[in-house]
């Protein structure tokens, strides 16, 4: 490539910048705002977008798609269900296109926060509600997921372990799998750019906006945050407005703040 | 610390993470269900000498790692990557304009062209979440070799930005 060691030093600040790793020098801050600087920016940005958009997706859609290279799935079953609102109404017998039954289960816990509903599908978590796992979680559950629900607390012990952990202190970053097919591009990015805002941290609603490449939308990924599927488990709390103040929460601004002072980033 | 967990309490909570990190660092599903199998066997024997408020999931991830590396070196023939990338089954991209598909496939194949230690310290900083001292302790080497294989590896992948794709 050639480039000097000065442009080097500039490039390492500014994946670090993207990562969430640290903050630019002031010299670097400077390059980035010239016309070069900013045509480096977006460009990084794209490429973690675009390392996002094909090795980041869930378990499932990643070993699909492997699949699909190894040639062991001629057949187009197992691909992503129809997009939402499209599913055919008669799917083909003999199984050629037709999709496995899409099966989502969900429970309540009580948390310190109060109940918590929860549901997940064979791909992972799909959905986190304040509240109880009740009829209205359960029609809720049917329209955006497009799924046969079935209440099952068996289904869901492992995730309930594994947010107990989380409350009990035990373990600040939840490690689960999420079943985010039902979002947009956009917002999936969002999440999985808020997602690796670790436990301790906050970050600014521009730094998620810059970080997914898209410097001037922060706007857009608040309102992204606001829809998250998932809270606590993708840590939208972790993303407060750079003013200080603490922007808004789906469960309410006294959960925020709880959780950030679970994590210990709340005065 | 956590208390000191069973073998089975750890693999249940740890084998969905490693296996869709595995796919990403082999690029294939057979593969990496095998390299995950492998790894968790020889976890289950060396869990006895594994010292206590050790951090399991590293130590997991090390193993997983490890085993990979291997496999990939007695398979190198193998094309490693999610190649012949069908960029219509991305649901996330499904609409994306030929620009941007360019982009994906230059992106991918910039990571298949990865060298395996830089692949894998890319994925578990961006997808597993590990910290730069968590993936020193996983690679064997110090952390600030670990932060500088995945800012070296995104470069590459930027580089590749530039470059039309070869097909």
């Amino acid at each position: 490539m050639g480039v000097s060691e000065k442009t080097e030093a500039q490039h390492d600040e500014m994946i670090a910048f993207l990562l969430g790793d640290g903050a630019p020098s002031p010299a670097t801050r400077h390059w980035l705002a010239s016309d070069e600087g900013r045509r480096e920016l977006a460009a990084y940005g794209q490429t973690l977008g675009a390392l996002d958009a094909v090795y980041g997706g869930t378990s499932t859609r990643l070993t699909a798609r492997a699949s699909r290279h190894a040639k062991r799935r001629p057949s187009r079953a197992g691909r992503e269900p129809a997009r939402a609102g499209r599913r055919p109404a008669h799917a083909a017998r003999g199984g050629a296109v037709s999709a496995p039954e899409r099966r989502v289960y969900y429970a309540e816990m009580c948390t310190p926060l109060g109940p918590l509903a929860l549901a997940v599908t064979d791909r992972g978590l799909a959905r986190v509600a304040f509240g109880h796992g009740d009829a209205a979680f359960a029609a809720e559950l049917r329209r955006r997921l497009e799924a046969d629900v079935v209440e099952s607390p068996a289904k869901l012990t492992s995730v309930v372990a594994e947010i107990e952990r989380y409350f009990a202190g035990k373990g600040r970053n939840i490690d689960l799998r999420v079943d985010l097919a039902a979002v947009t591009p956009f917002q999936r990015r969002v999440l999985l750019a808020a997602r690796r805002v670790p436990a301790g941290r906050v970050v600014s609603y521009g730094d998620i906006a810059r970080r997914i490449g898209r410097p001037r939308a922060s706007r857009a990924v608040g309102q992204a945050l606001g829809r998250n599927p998932v809270p606590i488990v993708i840590p939208c709390h972790r993303v407060v407005t750079s003013a200080g103040g603490l922007g808004g929460y789906t469960g309410g601004l006294g959960i925020k703040k709880k959780l950030l002072a679970i994590e210990g980033t709340y005065p | 610390m956590d208390p000191p967990a069973s073998f089975d309490h750890i693999a249940a909570r740890y084998q969905g993470g490693i296996r869709t990190y595995l796919v990403r660092l082999l690029g294939h599903e057979q593969d990496a269900e095998d390299v995950c199998q492998d790894a968790f066997l020889r976890a289950h024997r060396a869990f006895a000498r594994l010292a206590p408020n050790s951090n399991t999931r590293a130590w997991l991830y090390k193993i997983a790692t490890n085993s990979a590396l291997s496999a990939l070196k007695s398979r190198r023939r193998r094309t490693t990557g999610l190649c012949d990338l069908d960029l219509d089954t991305l649901p996330a991209d499904a609409a994306a304009p030929p620009e941007r598909r360019e982009q994906l496939r230059a992106v991918d194949g910039a990571v298949r062209a990865l060298p395996p230690k830089q692949r894998a310290a890319l994925m578990q900083r961006q997808f597993q979440g590990l910290s730069y001292a968590e993936i020193g302790a996983i690679l064997g080497c110090s952390e600030a070799s670990a932060r500088a294989n995945v800012y070296q590896a995104i470069k590459k992948l930027r580089a590749a930005l530039d470059r039309p794709q070869a097909r």
